[in-house]
């Protein structure tokens, strides 16, 4: 009887259990095994592959390229996110009119599906009618509409910064809004006693508000991680990682191996997820490390 | 806490080790065999000529006026179409192959890599002999594999230089070139009448093969030699493409071509701001959405004459064994040949039909003579070659390089892609 009750709470947390297993693990499950297969273009599972998947990834040309441009993406965009969000969080923390309309405003990137963000931006930046190439040329800083200096998605070098910047703007109100669910939980009379004990502001912000939030920029800054390595439809909707691979990152080749051998893309999956997982090992470290200066 | 998480994870892969031991326990092949008499569904995936679910041209309306007609000739037989738009085609059906959840009937825009896993019926098997006799000999010819048919050729299209008239008289130029020195030369012109795009180029993603593809036709080149070796990195696909470099340079032509989409030139030339692309029927209702009219359609210019030939690209119907019902896809597909199915897809889509009596039909129509005739003597993808199917998404994603850097070292690492076993 005791025993039977001590099964009890599977009861409960069995049907989760079972939805993580069959959404979750299973699928880990087989993109690793796929990723040990010679699977045709069509579909046909052929027998098994050994590791000529991998050898096969690791050899491509733009393999090494591609992987340090995905680290690189995810630094630079979740930085400039985490910077901007939380210079934005405490601008929102500020009474001022109107604060509720310009929060609300915030929600609007976030809100607005990633794809038709990107899709806009496109267009905003199409060489020949695109808004933002108009405003250049109003302004003179491109002699003609159409040409190569009006098409910045065209070059890698003047792509990459649009394609992080969208990737920001579709980040920053996410993590603002966590960032400001941190900041309200900080209670007011800590910064009565600072201000007591004479710090200044930018003291009070390095030692009390910074640390206190933390915990919440720890959660904010890893979600991103995660979400940027993994993000596609930026990328795919404005450029296809065209010129070539120029503005690739390992999703999206990893979708472009697809088409052609579906083993590889598995083998291409696998790395990725092994990537974020050392991504999310790295960056906890660091953040751990930070508690100890703090 | 830890420990926690370590349960539950335990937990978990237990459940993941009784579910699929479940799943292999449970694994019943059945195979429905035609039986006599008895109603028999046909299942359909079929790609999307149209403009997408909604639409009133997306390949659901079209299929259920084919279908709807068809079941009421034929009661026993119930036909299930889904449409799958282009990008998602292949890896769905992919999907469903290695799902063991093959349709019946597959229109796509290859049938080869199916054949080899002998998945497919022979043609012959499903498609009565006056029906496979009336279709054009060069299209069944690439239905074949080791002499044998299998698929079966469904639509077509060919390609031809499309000009914008008005922007050629702004620029004074009397006709539409027909060698490239030629085109060098009026895309000079229309620059300085102010045309942004004098030559519309698309190499992106979409369909750098096709362009390129023309562009190595007007030098002699091609993806292989008459051998029918890979030839990409050929000494005339190189010069070719130092040409095309050059007008790039130049800025003549859509400017970063490998990043461009062949819509948005055709958008681009729809609005006007293009003097000349190469385009094909498929592009007219484009040219006729942006309110563009005044527009010609010439044989695409080579480096010392127009083309004889022109890029034919073909779409494939193909029937799979798997469920055994071969006798009902043979009634569909005659169904569908001889009646007014063929006919309509045509109209609708400006698609060009693969059968001489197709042809006939069509040939009062002005705007489509041009490539009706260029049809029967026309230039194909190496896509027999299974190779091709790995070597394609390169070149779409990376031959639009060979205007910008080296063209040698491009084409270069596209033939050894197509060299590797």
């Amino acid at each position: 009887m005791k025993r039977l009750r001590a099964l009890e709470p599977l009861a409960w947390v069995g049907p989760a259990v079972v939805l993580i297993a069959l959404v979750v693990l299973w699928p880990v499950v087989e993109m690793i095994r796929s990723s040990f297969l010679k699977i045709s273009r069509f579909g046909v599972v052929q027998g098994g592959n050994g590791v000529a998947n991998y050898e096969k990834l690791f050899g491509e040309k733009d393999f090494s390229d591609i992987m340090l441009r995905s680290v690189i993406w995810v630094v630079a965009v979740v930085a400039l996110t985490v910077l901007i969000s939380l210079a934005l969080a405490q601008l929102f923390n500020q009474r001022f009119p109107g604060r509720k309309v310009a929060r609300w405003a915030l929600i609007a990137p976030w809100a607005a599906s990633v794809l038709m963000t990107a899709i806009i931006f496109k267009w905003m930046l199409d060489p020949e009618v695109g808004v933002i190439n108009q405003i250049r040329f109003k302004l003179g800083l491109i002699d003609a509409m159409g040409g190569a200096s009006a098409d910045q998605l065209g070059d890698a070098s003047t792509a990459m910064p649009w394609l992080i910047f969208v990737a920001v703007f579709v980040s920053v109100p996410f993590t603002t809004y966590a960032l400001l669910a941190g900041l309200a939980t900080i209670p007011g009379d800590v910064y009565e006693a600072a201000k007591m004990d004479g710090a200044t502001r930018l003291r009070t912000y390095w030692s009390i508000t910074l640390p206190l939030l933390r915990p919440a920029l720890t959660v904010a800054a890893l979600i991103n991680v995660m979400n940027v390595f993994n993000s596609f439809p930026i990328i795919w909707a404005m450029t296809h990682g065209q010129p070539g691979y120029s503005t690739a990152t390992s999703t999206i080749l990893m979708f472009i191996l697809k088409g052609s051998n579906i083993g590889e893309s598995a083998a291409m999956s696998v790395v990725n997820f092994g990537m974020v997982i050392i991504l999310t090992a790295i960056f906890l470290k660091v953040s751990r490390w930070n508690k100890e200066v703090a | 806490m830890n420990m926690k998480l370590v349960g539950g994870a335990a937990l978990g892969l237990a459940t993941v080790l009784v579910l699929s031991s479940c799943g292999s326990g449970g694994d019943s092949r059945s195979t429905p065999k035609s039986s006599a008499g008895g109603p028999v569904t046909l299942k359909m995936v079929a790609a999307d000529y149209g403009d997408g679910p909604g639409k009133p041209n997306s390949g659901e309306t079209f299929w259920k006026g084919v279908v709807d007609e068809f079941q009421a000739a034929n009661p026993n037989i119930k036909v299930d179409v889904q449409v799958i738009n282009w990008n998602d085609i292949d890896k769905q059906v992919a999907t469903m192959v290695q799902n063991g959840q093959v349709p019946d009937i597959l229109q796509t825009g290859d049938y080869s890599g199916f054949v080899k896993d002998q998945l497919l019926y022979k043609v012959d098997e499903v498609l009565s002999p006056n029906v496979s006799g009336d279709m054009l000999q060069k299209f069944a010819d690439f239905g074949k594999v080791d002499g044998a048919a299998y698929g079966i050729p469904f639509v077509s299209s060919a390609r031809a230089l499309f000009y914008n008239k008005d922007l050629f008289a702004k620029a004074g130029i009397a006709e539409p070139p027909k060698t490239w020195d030629e085109l060098k030369a009026d895309a000079e012109k229309l620059k300085k009448a102010g045309v942004s795009q004098p030559d519309g180029l698309a190499l992106g993603q979409e369909e750098a093969q096709a362009e390129s593809f023309l562009w190595m036709l007007g030098n002699g080149g091609g993806y292989k030699d008459a051998s029918g070796k890979w030839a990409i990195n050929s000494p005339q696909n190189v010069e070719t493409f130092n040409y095309l470099k050059g007008l790039v340079n130049a800025g003549l032509t859509t400017p970063n071509p490998g990043t461009k989409d062949r819509k948005t030139v055709w958008e681009d030339f729809g609005a006007g701001k293009v003097g000349m692309v190469n385009g094909g029927p498929m592009s007219i209702p484009i040219f006729d959405a942006a309110g563009l009219k005044n527009y010609g359609v010439a044989p695409i210019p080579g480096k010392s004459g127009p083309l004889d030939t022109t890029l034919g690209v073909m779409d494939w119907i193909m029937a799979f064994n798997k469920n055994g019902h071969a006798a009902e896809i043979k009634k569909f597909f005659d169904f569908f040949y001889t009646g007014s199915a063929a006919q309509k897809i045509s109209d609708t889509y400006k698609l060009l039909p693969v059968t001489n009596g197709g042809i006939q039909k069509l040939s009062g129509d002005e705007k489509l003579k041009p490539f009706l005739d260029a049809l029967p003597n026309a230039s194909f993808y190496p896509f027999q070659d299974p190779k091709w199917a790995e070597v394609n998404p390169q070149i779409k994603q990376t031959i639009g390089g060979a205007v910008k850097d080296d063209p040698a070292k491009v084409l270069g690492e596209l033939q050894k892609t197509a060299e590797a076993s």
